[in-house]
């Protein structure tokens, strides 16, 4: 295509050119030209780079992977205040003083109580709890009239609970979530020296004794704070923040029967009662705190793991505490297969293990040399062991068949009081029912359903409390493994998935504040469930991860030479360009010497 | 587990209640209501000198509804997935290796239900509405998969499994059927099957599963098989029965093989449990209700037996047939039986086999069972074949197209079985092929053809009824059911599909795809033909479930050979290096046109008469294009010199290009 037109044209130009302006004597034509270098070449080449250059946004837009944005500013904010200041809820308190000779007023005797409350909450405020500034109502109430008259304090201690419930607790409901829950201390004044302190299964207390107005005032604030505000719980025990409830607010209790050896004696249970009379009524009242189900087997020739010594002084086999972490055999006890339990819904193992004949009767020692009374430990997250021994340990050696037990009732009810205890250490409450304070011993009345009411309250809050924190958690741990891998696909679902994770978290806060306990607790599983969506999300979990290693392996095939050439082009025709220009300006400067 | 360990601070503190030992506890009586567990085991010895055992599980479990949900013996984990995905029947096989129907047997019981095709094979009812069907087959083979640690997962895709009507089983409204011929088959998955036993393999019969012995053997199939009255109104069926058979074929070492008789008559190795499996039986697992050891002794081996002991003028011929008689002329069984059973005659059947019944419940560790059995005398024996033996084959050659086909031969018992009925007049056999093909083997359907003694048939003479689905791309595979009607004279016969091969996107290849493509083995059943055993029994309330098993009537059916397709694997670094020389020949073709576009022709020339010697690499070049043109080189050098020189230059370039794109092609 150019062999034709090129050619023809410089031939005939520069004859003319030199016939038009005859050129001076000293026209060198290596230094100099006589027409202005054409511009027609660098435009062109420079064009080119120029459309090169804006052409690498645009392919580093295509080449871009699709990242949803995710609300780091947000997460970050989240994370930042629940570590700050912990989730605290409004609390209201009544206290009623029955009997007593008025000289204080209402508000002194308010403002004495709040007081005590306040010091006696003086440490960093734990998540889930109350919030310092309570709402502390007192009633002055005379002995024969008035609101507690009706309740007849020599009475039983269930029908004083429940004559009291029926005062205090008819207006707002038993249920919990309204916000209207009022605790109340009643403080009845009179009777002989010995004071009792009892703490019923609603939200109601009461004192009986002959006490002093400051004495009233103290044990009122002790109640309210160490019992109904922290659930009576001793310190250190469990640490709050681990709640056994999965992520979607189901927990599965799987009850499993282990017969260390078939061979030696079989033991049975008759789980089917059990579920129906004493677990139903424990998980219709835990409704609000997790979604619980059961499951039972009986597994058989499931030897626990470590082994055991014989004591002479105890007439037994003894397991000593330290060696308890190797109590529970995962190659052979196959416990942990469900498939009922679906989804990330948390599991509790609950196991009766009955020792073979070669290690009965199995103790379990604690640390200090005595032995457990219960035989029986737990784990924290995972569940509880009780050992429990037969009656005789002898083996009937002349038979063939191993003898077959089925646990009588009684016994099993026994069991599952262990467990009821081993499951209330678990959600860290006390396994008795006694609370030992600063000014006096409490009775805790210990409901049929497993947990009071007030209990139930205590959870729903650190239920909320843990939802939130380990919401803020898991976004946290996203947004810093999003942030780390900067090539990492992440879809438009995971960014709503964080979005509504964070509303459903700021809606947990601010109904927490208002002391709507049941809606909070709602709105905070519905974040954490959603933060672990969004955090195990399979385009996450693929390594479907485009490196950069791969786009620049890609790419450079063509972008490399081709860039050489539009570069080196757009060089040259620069410098040419320079070096003509000058050329031209030296012979401009001659022509005008000359002229 | 880890976080166990981590957080593990027992807490040894609960003081409410002080607990003793159980104070009483009240004897029950027998089993757990209703639930029962046995345990049996098989042994057979087989005509080419190796041995059939064949384990049987059974676990039962009544009604949810009368015995409550929560189980004693019966595992949690079958009855939460029957229970979850309202499983009406379910069965899943894992087998390694092919069952020889010739040598090992074709109608008997077990050759008909554990017989089974290699790999992992999975069929359900479910008994939910038709539209949920196959999400709850998508969820139990997940749920599967997990719990028998095994890809039972890959049959989730549309493209694995398929919906027979009536080809597989008769009355199949929600069935599915899906099969993976190329799934290993090991100890991992024969480990979480024995976790549904109530004693695992710690006591009773299961103690014989030694690993090494059983994963040696020529064929292996483990099997589970579950049927439930769950969703029907109480008191119809039986609740939960799960059925878990290990059907093996193993060769037992014989020591005397030197023996020098003829090939046909050489001595039958002698065997015991020890030499086979290395270990005894020391107890029975506790919980069972019955623990038995068969031994069974072939129609027509026994029928042998007979001839020979006549031969050798032995007076009593019955008496390996006698009770508490463990040796006689021919062999010797280390042994006492508790029992012999004699199977009652069939009315087709020449001789009777029979079952020598061992109780394991006398034996204890001191001294444990060891059954052996020492032949005397060579015997040589046939099996009793199915009607006529299939097999399964490709045709064809190239990676574009072949046939598939299934050839049918008569066996002798056909001849014998339908000589019989001909006398009677109308007299058809009827054949059931169901055959599963993947979608990118495109059958076509209509190139059926059907050979009957090599002469081709009309379609419609032969086949009785067809149904077809054909494959859709990617979405679901091809299903053939067909009920073929062979005139019983048959000698052999020949079905013939053919097909292309499709493409497959790169992203589907499976690895290995050089390998070949598995297409799953094709079932081929005679609905005319049932195998059942009945044995004579004194007591027939408290049958045993291998017995009560071989009383059922199923029909005969034959698995045929896994087909494996070469398909067109393409070379799976291809898009890399298509990128590449796409990427070179833009950049050259871009980079030379921008050099033509700024070049300045004139003044090159200019420059170029400047020097009067070119390079003598630009000479040559000039020679070589003059030599390709044609024209003189003088012509050449005077007017267009340079100008021809770029373009013999993009003409250089654009032959090394080719030369690039060329070996690329074809090298590359």
């Amino acid at each position: 295509m150019a062999e034709i037109t090129e050619p023809l044209i410089p031939p005939n130009q520069t004859p003319q050119a030199e016939a038009a302006d005859e050129p001076p004597p000293d026209f060198d034509p290596e230094t100099m030209r006589k027409t202005k270098p054409g511009l027609k070449r660098l435009i062109l080449t420079l064009s080119v780079l120029f459309s090169f250059i804006l052409g690498v946004p645009l392919i580093y837009k295509s080449v871009e992977i699709y990242r949803a944005p995710l609300p780091f500013l947000e997460i970050d904010s989240l994370s930042a205040e629940i570590d700050s200041n912990p989730l605290l809820f409004p609390c209201r308190f009544q206290a009623i003083f029955v009997g007593f000779d008025s000289k204080s007023s209402i508000t002194s005797l308010e403002s004495s109580i709040l007081h005590q409350m306040i010091e006696l909450t003086r440490q960093t405020p734990q998540c889930g709890t109350c919030s310092p500034n309570h709402s502390v109502s007192v009633v002055l109430d005379s002995d024969s009239h008035g609101l507690v008259g009706a309740v007849d304090f020599d009475g039983d201690d269930e029908a004083v609970d429940e004559a009291l419930q029926a005062v205090f607790g008819g207006g707002s409901g038993s249920g919990s979530g309204s916000g209207g829950e009022v605790y109340t201390v009643v403080v009845v004044n009179r009777g002989g020296e010995e004071v009792r302190a009892v703490v019923g299964k609603y939200r109601n207390a009461w004192i009986l004794g002959r006490v002093s107005e400051a004495e009233a005032v103290a044990e009122a604030a002790e109640v309210f704070v160490k019992v109904f505000v922290n659930g009576g719980k001793e310190e250190g025990l469990i640490h709050g923040e681990f709640m056994p409830v999965g992520a979607d607010g189901t927990l599965v209790l799987s009850f499993n029967l282990l017969n260390a050896d078939p061979r030696d004696w079989i033991y049975d249970w008759d789980f089917q009662t059990v579920d129906e009379t004493l677990l139903a009524p424990m998980i219709e009242a835990m409704k609000p705190v997790a979604n619980i189900s059961v499951e039972s087997q009986v597994l058989y020739h499931v030897p626990k793991s470590s082994l055991s010594y014989w004591d002479d002084n105890w007439d037994s086999y003894i397991f000593s505490t330290k060696d308890l972490p190797f109590f529970v055999n995962s190659n052979e006890w196959h416990l942990d297969t469900s498939i009922a339990a679906g989804g990330r819904s948390k599991m509790l193992h609950f196991v009766v293990y009955i020792p073979s004949a070669k290690e009965c009767p199995l103790l379990l020692q604690l640390p200090d040399g005595q032995i457990s009374k219960t035989n029986s430990f737990i784990s924290p997250m995972w569940g509880g062991v009780i050992v429990l021994n037969p009656q005789s340990c002898r083996k009937n050696s002349e038979s063939k068949h191993p003898s077959r037990h089925t646990i009588l009732h009684e016994d099993l009810q026994k069991v599952f009081e262990v467990f009821m205890g081993q499951f209330r250490q678990l959600f860290s409450f006390k396994s008795d029912n006694l609370y030992v304070g600063a000014s006096g011993t409490y009775n805790l009345l210990p409901s049929e359903r497993g947990f009071t009411v007030w209990e139930l309250d205590v959870l729903s809050r650190m239920h909320t409390c843990f939802n939130l924190h380990s919401c803020a958690t898991t976004l946290g741990s996203l947004s810093r493994l999003v942030q780390s891998l900067p090539r990492m696909i992440i879809k438009d679902e995971i960014g709503k998935q964080v979005k509504y994770s964070l509303e459903a978290a700021k809606l947990a806060q601010t109904n927490a504040s208002l002391g709507v306990y049941d809606a909070s607790a709602v709105s905070s599983r519905q974040a954490r469930s959603l933060a672990e969506d969004a955090f195990f999300h399979p385009s996450i979990m693929s390594v479907s991860y485009y490196s950069f290693e791969h786009c620049f392996a890609v790419y450079s095939p063509f972008f490399l030479p081709v860039s050489m050439h539009v570069i080196l082009a757009a060089l040259r025709e620069w410098r040419r360009y320079k070096k003509e220009n000058k050329k031209y300006l030296v012979w401009k400067a001659k022509m005008k010497d000359a002229s | 587990m880890a976080l166990l360990f981590l957080l593990l601070r027992p807490v040894l503190l609960l003081s409410l209640f002080h607990f003793g030992p159980i104070s009483q506890s009240q004897a029950a009586s027998g089993s757990p209501a209703g639930e029962d567990f046995s345990e049996e085991l098989l042994l057979r010895p087989l005509p080419d000198r190796k041995l059939l055992a064949h384990f049987h599980f059974q676990s039962r479990a009544p009604h949810t509804s009368s015995d409550g949900r929560h189980h004693h013996l019966f595992p949690k984990a079958i009855s939460q997935l029957v229970q979850k995905f309202h499983v009406k029947e379910m069965e899943l096989s894992f087998t390694q290796g092919r069952w020889n129907y010739d040598q090992w047997g074709g109608f008997d019981p077990i050759s008909s239900s554990n017989a089974k095709p290699p790999g992992v094979e999975l069929w359900a009812v479910f008994d939910v509405p038709h539209e949920q069907v196959d999400d709850s087959w998508k969820n139990l083979t997940h749920a599967l998969s997990g719990l028998f640690c095994a890809s039972i997962n890959f049959l989730e895709s549309s493209t694995t499994y398929s919906a027979p009507d009536w080809g597989y089983r008769p009355d199949s409204g929600s069935l599915r059927y899906g099969s993976l011929p190329r799934e290993a088959v090991c100890t991992e998955n024969l480990t979480p099957w024995l976790k549904l036993l109530p004693c695992r393999d710690k006591a009773g019969l299961s103690t014989l599963m030694h690993r090494p012995s059983i994963y040696k053997g020529y064929y292996h199939s483990q099997r589970l098989r579950l049927t439930s009255s769950e969703f029907e109104p109480e008191g119809v069926g039986s609740g939960i029965v799960l059925e878990q058979t290990l059907t093996v074929v193993v060769q037992p070492s014989s020591q005397r093989t030197v023996r020098s008789y003829s090939h046909e008559t050489k001595l039958q190795p002698s065997w015991s449990l020890t030499s086979i499996f290395g270990r005894k039986v020391s107890s029975r697992c506790v919980l069972a209700k019955s623990s038995i050891v068969y031994l069974q002794l072939d129609g027509s081996l026994v029928a042998e037996l007979d001839s020979l002991q006549k031969e050798n003028k032995i007076s009593s011929a019955d008496n390996y047939v006698s009770e508490g008689v463990r040796s006689n002329a021919c062999f010797e069984v280390s042994v006492k039986p508790d029992r012999v059973l004699k199977e009652l005659k069939g009315v087709e059947k020449k001789s009777p086999s029979v079952l020598y019944e061992f109780s394991i419940d006398k034996y204890n560790e001191s001294g444990p069972f060891d059954l052996g059995l020492t032949w005397k005398v060579p015997v040589a024996w046939s099996c009793q074949k199915a009607p006529l033996h299939v097999s399964r084959f490709l045709m064809g050659s190239g990676n574009e197209r072949g046939a598939i086909a299934i050839s049918l031969r008569s066996t002798e018992l056909t001849d014998e079985l339908l000589h019989t009925k001909t006398s009677e007049g109308t007299c058809k056999l009827e054949v059931k092929i169901f055959q599963v093909v993947p979608w990118y083997i495109k059958v076509y359907f209509h190139t059926l053809q059907v050979f009957v003694n090599e002469e081709p048939q009309a379609v419609s003479d032969v086949v009785e009824k067809m149904r077809v689905s054909p494959s859709v791309d990617k979405l679901s595979p091809g299903v053939m059911e067909m009920l073929l009607k062979f005139p019983c004279g048959m000698k052999s016969a020949a079905i013939t599909l053919e097909f292309d091969k499709g493409f497959l996107h790169i992203d589907e290849y499976p690895p290995d795809a050089n390998q070949g493509f598995d297409i799953p083995s094709a079932i081929i059943s005679f609905p005319n033909f049932h195998t059942s055993m009945q044995f004579l029994k004194d007591d027939s309330s408290d049958k045993s479930a291998i017995l009560s098993k071989f009383e059922e009537n199923s029909a005969v059916l034959a698995y045929t050979e896994v087909l494996l397709v070469p398909l067109t694997t393409p070379d799976f670094s291809m898009p890399y290096n298509v990128i590449t020389i796409t990427c070179t020949v833009c950049a050259l073709y871009f980079g030379s046109l921008l050099n033509v576009l700024r070049r300045r022709v004139g003044e090159e020339e200019r420059l170029e008469n400047k020097e009067k010697q070119p390079g003598w690499l630009r000479q040559l070049l000039f020679r070589l294009y003059a030599k390709i043109t044609g024209r003189p080189l003088e012509a050449v050098g005077s007017t267009s010199t340079s100008s021809s020189s770029s373009s013999s230059k993009l003409g250089f370039i654009i032959l090394v290009a080719g030369i690039a794109v060329f070996w690329q092609v074809y090298y590359g």
